[in-house]
């Protein structure tokens, strides 16, 4: 479990910057350069390219180098992970919902017929 | 009141419950019925602490496959507002103090229905809340089970990863 823990809490991080959000929200609408990428911020270069490698680092983006220039692109398998702990949330959340629904119309029908 | 949702970190749900607003309403804020949903049997709950107003502490056990109670969730309202809010977080302890460990923010809206009851929660958890999770993991229901699940998870993501 301690990989998969580390992994998520990479994944957070990364996700809790606004400059990686748009990058990744760029990235959704399909790979682009280095450049591309960093065009709409005002960032140095080097500022943007630690949210490139922290992106990296935590998996949610791959990049592949092709001459001179270095080309993102979207990591899906890192957001089914972030994904799934939300849904295990979601499932703990759904099972007390269902729960006290149940016990809500059992007892609100038994007091009925009394 | 504007409250976004944030659909990284937030989860939200909504319900119809066949049943007057009042009977909701009950079920969630008299410990005896609390009890009786809040965790998925066989595992038992029993509410130690449930002082529904602004500031008021909210603890519980909990007792799986028959063993003894142990703590399963504390907490502090923040607001309460009859027969239609309930928020609380385990952020803060009861009369404000705050918490050692911090995990989510729960909004409970019932509001009136053509059928019944619309029950609404709104989770919002931290950032970096996976890490609490691991922590608090032996104290909260079914955690075990949905630990093992993401295992398997990982265990096949793994796998199909080394597949060239």
């Amino acid at each position: 479990m301690e990989h998969y823990s580390d992994r998520l809490t990479g994944i957070f991080q990364a996700l809790a910057d606004p400059t990686r959000r748009a990058v990744l929200g760029r990235l959704g609408k399909g790979p682009a350069s280095i450049s591309e990428l960093a065009r709409p911020f005002d960032m140095a270069l080097p500022s943007f390219m630690k949210h490139i490698r922290f992106l990296e680092g935590s998996g949610l983006i791959r990049t592949r180098k092709t001459g001179r220039v270095r080309t993102c692109s979207i990591e899906r398998k890192s957001f089914a992970a972030a994904e799934a702990w939300l849904s295990t949330q979601r499932a703990l959340w759904e099972g007390r919902t269902d729960r006290l629904e149940q016990f809500v119309t059992t007892t609100h029908a038994r007091d009925k017929s009394k | 009141m504007t409250r976004s949702v944030n659909p990284e970190l937030d989860l939200t749900l909504s319900r119809i419950i066949k049943a007057p607003r009042r009977v909701v309403w009950d079920a969630w804020s008299t410990p005896a019925s609390f009890e009786q949903w809040w965790v998925p049997a066989p595992a038992k709950c029993k509410v130690l602490e449930m002082d529904l107003r602004p500031g008021g502490g909210f603890t519980t056990h909990i007792s799986e496959n028959g063993g003894a109670f142990k703590p399963h969730m504390r907490g502090c309202f923040l607001a309460v507002d009859e027969l239609e809010r309930i928020v609380f977080t385990d952020a803060l302890l009861g009369e404000w103090r705050p918490a050692e460990r911090t995990f989510m923010t729960a909004v409970i809206t019932l509001q009136d229905h053509p059928n019944g009851t619309e029950y609404s929660a709104h989770v919002m958890h931290k950032s970096r809340a996976d890490r609490d999770m691991h922590e608090t993991m032996g104290f909260h229901d079914g955690w075990g089970t949905v630990v093992e699940q993401l295992a398997g998870l990982v265990e096949r993501d793994r796998a199909a990863s080394s597949v060239p």
